[in-house]
C-alpha cells in the first residue's frame, strides 16, 4: 500500500512539474504560430535566417514551468542581450562591414530619398496614437516602417518592451515581404516614362572618401543624437573595417561569424518574448496592420520624393529608386532594379538604389534617436 | 507645450524629462524636420569630403583641336594578343573616318560588365 501511495504521489509531482499541468489554449495557439513562422522560413524562404530562430523561440516561450528567466542560464543571458541593448549594435557592426556607401558618396543628393521614406514611420505613429497607443508605444510601432530589424528592437526595448515580440515579428515579416508590398505602390505612383528613365553611371569613389565618411558621420550624428551613438557608431566601425583595406580579418569576422552568432541570439531572444499572455492580444493585430501601413506609406513617401527629384533634375533621376529609402538592405534596392528593368530592359538601377537604401538605414537610426530624445 | 518635472529624493535630485509633446502631428513634423536636417547635413559633408579629397583624379583636358604630331603618326598602336591584322585595320579605318586629330594608342578586348555595357549603350544613344 505504501508503495502505491509513493507511486501516486510521485506521479502527481511529475504531473504538477510538467508543462502539461499549466498548458493553456493560448500556449497551443502560439506554438501553432511558431509552426506557421517555421513554414514561412523553411518552405517559403521568407528571411529564413531570422524567422527560424524567432519561430523556435516562440515555441520554447510557450512551454509552461520552464523557469527560463528565473535563474541565470543561457535563456536569461540571451534575454539580457536584448534587454540591455547589446545585440542590435553588434548586428549593426556586421551590417556596417557588409555595407557599401560608395553609391551614396557618388550621388549624395539621393540621401534625401532615405529621409523621405521615413514618413512611413511617422504615418504609423499617428495611426497608432489614433488607435489609443501611448506616444512611446506608437514610436516603437512606427519604427517598423523603417524596415530595419535591429533599430526596431533597439527602440522597442527602450520605449515599449511589452510590445517587443509583436514589433520584431511584424518588422522582420514585412521586410521579407518587401518584393510583394512595394511594386504595386511603385507602379501606382509612377508613369511608364518615369519608370523607364535611365540614370547616368555613378562616378568612381576614392578610398579617401570611403574612409573619411564613416568617421565624419559618427562624429556628426554621435554628437547630435547621443541615444543612437552606440547603434550608428558600430555601423560605421564595421564599415571602417571594410574600407580601410588593412583590417580584412576583422571585417570578415564582423560580417560573418560575429553577425551570424548574434543573429541567432537576437532572433531566438526575440522569439522568446512571444509568450501567449503577451502576444495574443488585440494590440498585436493592430501592430501587424500598422506595420503594413508603415511600409506602404514609407514606399509611397520615397517614390513621391523621387518624382520631385525626377522633375527637379530634368528627368535624370528615376523615381523608382525612392522606394529603396525604406532600408531593408539590399532587398528594397533589388525591388527598384526589378521594377525598373521591367519598364526598360536597359535600365540598371541597382547601384543607384543602393544610395537611398543605405541612407534609409541612417535615416531610420536618426528617426529612432530623435524619438528617444523626444519621447523617452 | 514644453514642461519639466523635478522630483525630490532624500539624497538626490532626480531630473525627469517628460515628453515634449504628445500631439502626433507635432511629433511627426519635428521628427521629419530633424531627419531631413541631419541627412542634408550629411549630404553637405559628403560634398565637402569630395571637395577636399587630395586623391581624386584630376580632370584631363581633351586636345581635340590640336593636330597630332607627325612623329606620332608613325607610332604603331599596342595590339593585344589574339586580335588579327584585319580587325586592327577595320578599327583604324573607323577611327580615321572621324577625321584628323585622333590617334589609336592601343587595341585590346573590352572587359564586359553589365554596368559598362549600359554605359556604352547610353553613349551610343547620344
Amino acid at each position: 500500500m505504501e508503495i502505491i501511495n509513493a507511486f501516486a504521489v510521485s506521479l502527481q509531482a511529475v504531473w504538477m512539474n510538467s508543462g502539461f499541468s499549466a498548458f493553456t489554449a493560448g500556449n497551443a495557439a502560439m506554438i501553432l504560430v511558431g509552426f506557421v513562422l517555421l513554414y514561412f522560413a523553411f518552405v517559403k524562404e521568407y528571411e529564413p535566417l531570422l524567422l527560424s530562430p524567432i519561430a523556435f523561440g516562440c515555441i520554447l516561450a510557450n512551454f509552461p514551468n520552464t523557469g527560463f528567466f528565473d535563474e541565470m542560464g543561457v535563456m536569461k543571458a540571451i534575454n539580457f542581450g536584448i534587454q540591455y541593448e547589446i545585440f542590435p549594435p553588434l548586428i549593426f557592426l556586421g551590417v556596417g562591414a557588409m555595407t557599401d556607401f560608395g553609391p551614396l558618396l557618388a550621388n549624395p543628393s539621393t540621401i534625401l530619398l532615405g529621409a523621405a521614406a521615413q514618413i512611413g514611420v511617422f504615418a504609423a505613429l499617428v495611426g497608432a496614437m489614433c488607435l489609443g497607443f501611448t506616444a512611446k508605444q506608437a514610436g516603437a510601432i512606427g519604427i517598423i516602417g523603417g524596415a530595419d530589424g535591429p533599430t526596431a528592437i533597439y527602440l522597442s526595448v527602450q520605449m515599449a518592451p511589452e510590445l517587443l515580440g509583436a514589433i520584431a515579428v511584424a518588422a522582420y515579416s514585412y521586410m521579407s515581404l518587401v518584393p510583394l508590398i512595394q511594386p504595386p505602390v511603385m507602379k501606382l505612383l509612377t508613369t511608364q516614362k518615369e519608370r523607364a528613365t535611365v540614370m547616368e553611371q555613378l562616378r568612381p569613389v576614392t578610398k579617401f572618401e570611403r574612409i573619411i565618411f564613416p568617421i565624419i558621420c559618427t562624429i556628426v550624428i554621435g554628437l547630435l543624437l547621443p541615444p543612437i551613438a552606440a547603434l550608428l557608431g558600430m555601423l560605421m566601425l564595421g564599415n571602417l573595417f571594410r574600407e580601410s583595406g588593412v583590417t580584412d580579418r576583422l571585417s570578415d569576422t564582423a560580417q560573418n561569424s560575429l553577425c551570424n552568432i548574434v543573429t541567432i541570439f537576437l532572433a531566438l531572444g526575440t522569439g522568446m518574448t512571444m509568450s501567449a499572455e503577451k502576444f495574443l492580444t488585440i494590440q498585436t493585430i493592430e501592430i501587424i496592420c500598422l506595420g503594413l501601413f508603415a511600409f506602404i506609406m514609407g514606399t509611397a513617401g520615397g517614390v513621391i520624393f523621387g518624382k520631385l527629384m525626377y522633375w527637379a533634375s530634368g528627368h535624370k533621376i528615376n523615381p523608382l529608386i525612392g522606394s529603396a529609402g525604406v532600408s531593408a538592405v539590399p532587398m528594397a534596392a533589388r525591388v527598384s532594379q526589378v521594377v525598373g528593368l521591367k519598364a526598360n530592359p536597359r535600365n540598371y538601377l541597382l547601384m543607384h538604389a543602393m544610395g537611398p537604401n543605405v541612407a534609409g538605414v541612417i535615416g531610420t537610426a536618426v528617426a529612432a534617436g530623435t524619438m528617444l530624445a523626444m519621447l523617452n | 507645450m514644453c514642461y519639466y518635472v523635478y522630483e525630490w529624493n532624500v539624497d538626490e535630485v532626480i531630473f525627469v524629462h517628460e515628453a515634449v509633446t504628445t500631439n502626433p502631428i507635432t511629433i511627426t513634423l519635428i521628427n521629419m524636420t530633424v531627419v531631413f536636417g541631419v541627412l542634408i547635413l550629411l549630404s553637405l559633408m559628403i560634398r565637402l569630403i569630395h571637395f577636399i579629397d587630395p586623391t581624386k583624379p584630376k580632370k584631363v583636358e581633351h586636345e581635340v583641336s590640336k593636330p597630332a604630331a607627325p612623329v606620332a603618326e608613325t607610332v604603331k598602336p599596342t595590339v593585344a594578343d589574339g586580335i588579327n591584322e584585319e580587325t586592327v585595320a577595320v578599327i583604324m579605318a573607323a577611327i580615321a573616318a572621324y577625321g584628323s586629330g585622333y590617334r589609336v594608342h592601343a587595341i585590346r578586348p573590352a572587359v564586359s560588365t553589365k554596368w559598362r555595357d549600359s554605359g556604352r549603350i547610353m553613349m551610343s544613344d547620344m
